[in-house]
């Protein structure tokens, strides 16, 4: 079929929506309003997630790689998003895994780094690249221009691991709309194609992390209200599990094997999970060993405890939005373990209910991202669907005696700010140290630290005169900034929170310089033609609100903002990416205030109309009041 | 900032959560920054403002002790660090004896215990909430920084249960 097409250099840019996962990717978009997967040339979706690094440069992905892995066990890095934004140091780095670690030199971020082919290093981040961009030629082969991409992450994934997956999609040459929670991707995708109300759990058991999240559909708003979960759980542990009982079963010592045998072996573990799935007895075979009979069973036995630690997440997260298991609607299971039997029992259990599961675990996650792509991109119905997402885990800063003080609690709407005020402990102190920490924990030690920086310059004071007024952002990816700032002389210091162990913004420039043949050049261009496209969009979008909002308009103001467009669509035309960029700021300096009064409106509007609905709910149940009171005629 | 006025609600403690959350969600709806991609930068910044400050007073409402500090201090009741520490000697004693048993109960891994305190401990803080939707009815703001203080204790016991309840879990 696609011999035929003829090849169109001015196609439209397609937005895609990408599930980056642990064991597999996909790649997926909106056609005649219905998402779609992307099939590669032998009409295979799932792309796994392993890439082979040879010797001689060669980088194989996908499913060659996932062939070849059991022979280059040191060479070829599966389930890397494991290893995002995680530091070489942290203990599940060095949990069982064939690969060999290259340790930082002191002063250089403390980062994961794989060796090999020999000699060469790669970063989780650079790992990850290489699957996204392959999963970016599959899409270009079918849909010749690839625009920007939705890339969905676990929702328990902290902020260092959003980062990790941002810089990885730059260094692929993908534009980021949006980073998406799986869990709410696949609720999208359900959504949508089942114009459902109510409250749902999304219960997704993918190769390496467990989430679990709890939604309120409601007219086209998906509001989180609660999620929770364990970022180091998934299949891959029932595999190790399994492989644990058959080297165990062979008389080898788990802990002390070759990586080629403990791939072998967890290989091999996989498929007597799956095939366990339709058969009540299967025997697991490693080359060179006789058979070991692992029944049903006793499977179940072995995957018993890591059920339990869902279950209690699952807990957690009911308890966290104040719902009782009668409240939820329906479960949606996502995620290739949730095809287990005694996966989809205990959920039932849990939750007194029969799980969804109409669309293909393994796809509904990049579904929902290629819908929610669609949205962001600006062809679908955009007025009617909106995701009200939150943060995973609480925000905060250390106060005395190594205690947390949380700012922002986990589960609060993004985007959103919190503040809080400090003082100093001790005269004529003149550094504030804040750390900002991660977790829900009481303990700064039981938590994860994401930052640390002083605010200097204080003028020496008596103890708790000073007042340190700590402020976070989280924007609507999750992602944090944190500003310091001493009310009574005004200095301040922001920063914005990036992994301490990962890569900061000039190494991923000079990566992706190096990644495009004519580096400069190539970046110059790259980026006038998205300013152009911004033009565009801007100018229309400008234009229009002027129409709308036109009684809004100050006297002067309409020419002041047409002038500034003017101004604007000459760039657009010329060949300077950085005027383009100059006059945008000319026509947000001039728009500024009228976008102030329109979103007054907007908000006079929403709190109206909300008024207006709740008046005619309580006036039709008057009616009904009166009818059931009338006298018969 | 005036939550509530923000949100378009008076100012009581006793607030309708269920109608609040659709005011919530119906303010989203306007400002959400999915719906400004492609308007212009002073359009999204100025939707972005305003969705923080429409979810941060949302965060605030609808967060019984955030609740109170917000109305204490719309009442000029002093909050923060230092007003913090107001509640009574016998409820620091009673609490202290609490996180005592709550430590021992962790320590012999006796969940059943845990649960048990956690429930005694919930139904402190729903009776402390009734008080203080009461006095910020009668106007008593200034009586109430005490019944606040003992909320947050409450508040920090049942994280600690949630913490241990993970960690024996695990």
């Amino acid at each position: 079929m696609a011999l035929f097409e003829i090849f169109d250099p001015k196609a439209p840019p397609r937005p895609i929506g990408i599930d980056l996962g642990t064991t597999n990717s996909l790649v997926a978009y909106v056609q005649n309003e219905r998402p779609t997967v992307i099939v590669d040339c032998d009409l295979e979706a799932l792309v796994p997630s392993v890439v082979l690094y040879e010797k001689g440069g060669a980088v194989t992905v996908g499913r060659r790689a996932a062939m070849l892995a059991p022979e280059h066990p040191r060479d070829a890095i599966v389930s890397v998003k494991r290893f995002m934004g995680r530091g070489a140091d942290d203990p599940e780095t060095l949990r069982l895994g064939p690969y060999e670690f290259v340790s930082a030199t002191p002063g250089e971020p403390n980062t994961v780094r794989f060796k090999v082919a020999g000699d060469r290093v790669v970063t989780p981040v650079e790992v990850s690249a290489d699957i996204l961009r392959t999963l970016k030629a599959q899409a270009e082969d079918e849909l010749r221009n690839v625009g920007g991409a939705v890339i969905t992450v676990p929702a328990y994934f902290d902020d260092a691991q959003r980062q990790a997956t941002k810089d990885a999609a730059r260094l692929a040459g993908l534009e980021v709309l949006r980073l998406l929670n799986e869990p709410t991707a696949a609720a999208l995708a359900y959504g949508l194609e089942k114009k459902q109300n109510g409250t749902f759990a999304v219960y997704d058991l993918g190769g390496g992390t467990f989430d679990v999240t709890l939604l309120v559909l409601d007219d086209g708003v998906f509001q989180v209200r609660s999620t929770g979960g364990d970022s180091q759980l998934g299949g891959d542990d029932m595999d190790r599990a399994i492989a644990h009982e058959l080297l165990a079963a062979l008389g080898f010592d788990p802990a002390r094997q070759t990586p080629q045998l403990v791939r072998l072996v967890l290989d091999e573990a996989r498929k007597v999970k799956h095939a366990l799935t339709t058969q009540d007895e299967v025997e697991g075979v490693v080359p060179g060993h006789t058979a070991v009979k692992i029944t049903r069973a006793r499977f179940e036995e072995l995957i018993a405890p890591l059920l339990e630690r869902t279950g209690v997440a699952c807990r957690r997260a009911l308890k966290d939005a104040s719902l009782k298991v009668g409240d939820i609607d329906g479960v949606i299971l996502v995620g290739g373990a949730t095809r287990v039997p005694a996966v989809r029992r205990y959920v039932a259990k849990l939750f007194e209910k029969e799980p969804l599961a109409d669309i293909d675990p393994d796809q509904v996650v990049a579904l929902g991202a290629a819908v929610q792509a669609d949205l962001l991109a600006g062809e679908g119905q955009r007025d009617e669907v909106l995701l009200l997402d939150v943060i995973p885990l609480s925000l905060g800063i250390e106060v005395g005696g190594g205690v947390v003080d949380k700012i922002l609690p986990r589960n609060s709407t993004i985007p959103s700010r919190a503040r809080a005020t400090y003082t100093t402990q001790e005269d004529r102190q003149t550094g504030f140290e804040v750390h900002v920490l991660q977790g829900e924990r009481e303990m700064v030690a039981h938590n994860r630290s994401l930052a640390r920086f002083t605010l200097k310059g204080i003028p020496p004071m008596p103890a708790g005169m000073a007042r340190l007024e700590v402020t976070f952002d989280v924007d609507a990816d999750g992602l944090l900034g944190v500003h310091a700032k001493e009310l009574t002389t005004g200095i301040e210091q922001t920063v914005s929170v990036k992994p301490s162990y990962g890569l900061d913004d000039a190494a991923v420039e000079q990566m992706l310089l190096d990644a495009l043949d004519h580096g400069e050049d190539d970046l110059e261009r790259r980026r006038l033609a998205e300013n152009r496209v911004d033009a565009h969009r801007i100018l229309a979008a400008t234009r229009k609100a002027l129409v709308a909002d036109a009684d809004l308009l100050e006297s002067g103001e309409h020419a002041r903002i047409e002038q500034a467009c003017a101004a604007l669509e000459e760039a657009a035309r010329g060949e300077s990416a950085s005027l383009v960029h100059a006059r945008f700021e000319g026509v947000d300096e001039a728009t500024k205030a009228f976008a102030g009064r329109r979103m007054n409106r907007a908000i006079a509007r929403a709190i109206e109309g909300h008024r207006v609905d709740a008046v005619e709910k309580s006036v039709e149940h008057a009616k009904g009041v009166e009818e059931a009171h009338a006298p018969p005629r | 900032m005036d939550p509530f006025a923000t949100l378009g609600i008076p100012r009581t403690y006793a607030v309708d959560l269920v109608a609040l959350e659709k005011t919530h969600r119906e303010l989203s709806r306007a400002l959400h920054p999915d719906r400004y991609v492609d308007a212009g930068a002073s359009a999204r910044r100025a939707a972005l403002t305003k969705a923080v400050e429409v979810n941060e007073a949302w965060r605030i409402v609808r967060d019984p002790i955030r609740r109170a500090d917000a109305l204490l201090e719309l009442g000029g009741v002093p909050t923060g660090e230092e007003a913090r520490n107001t509640a009574s000697p016998e409820f620091l004693m009673e609490m202290l004896e609490q996180r005592e048993a709550l430590a021992e109960a962790k320590q012999a891994r006796d969940l059943a215990a845990i649960r048990r305190m956690a429930a005694a401990v919930e139904a402190q803080s729903a009776g402390a909430e009734r008080a203080l939707g009461e006095g910020f009815a009668r106007g008593q703001a200034a009586e109430l920084a005490g019944k606040v203080a003992e909320l947050r204790f409450y508040r920090r016991f049942l994280d600690e249960v949630s913490a241990i309840e993970d960690e024996l879990a695990a």
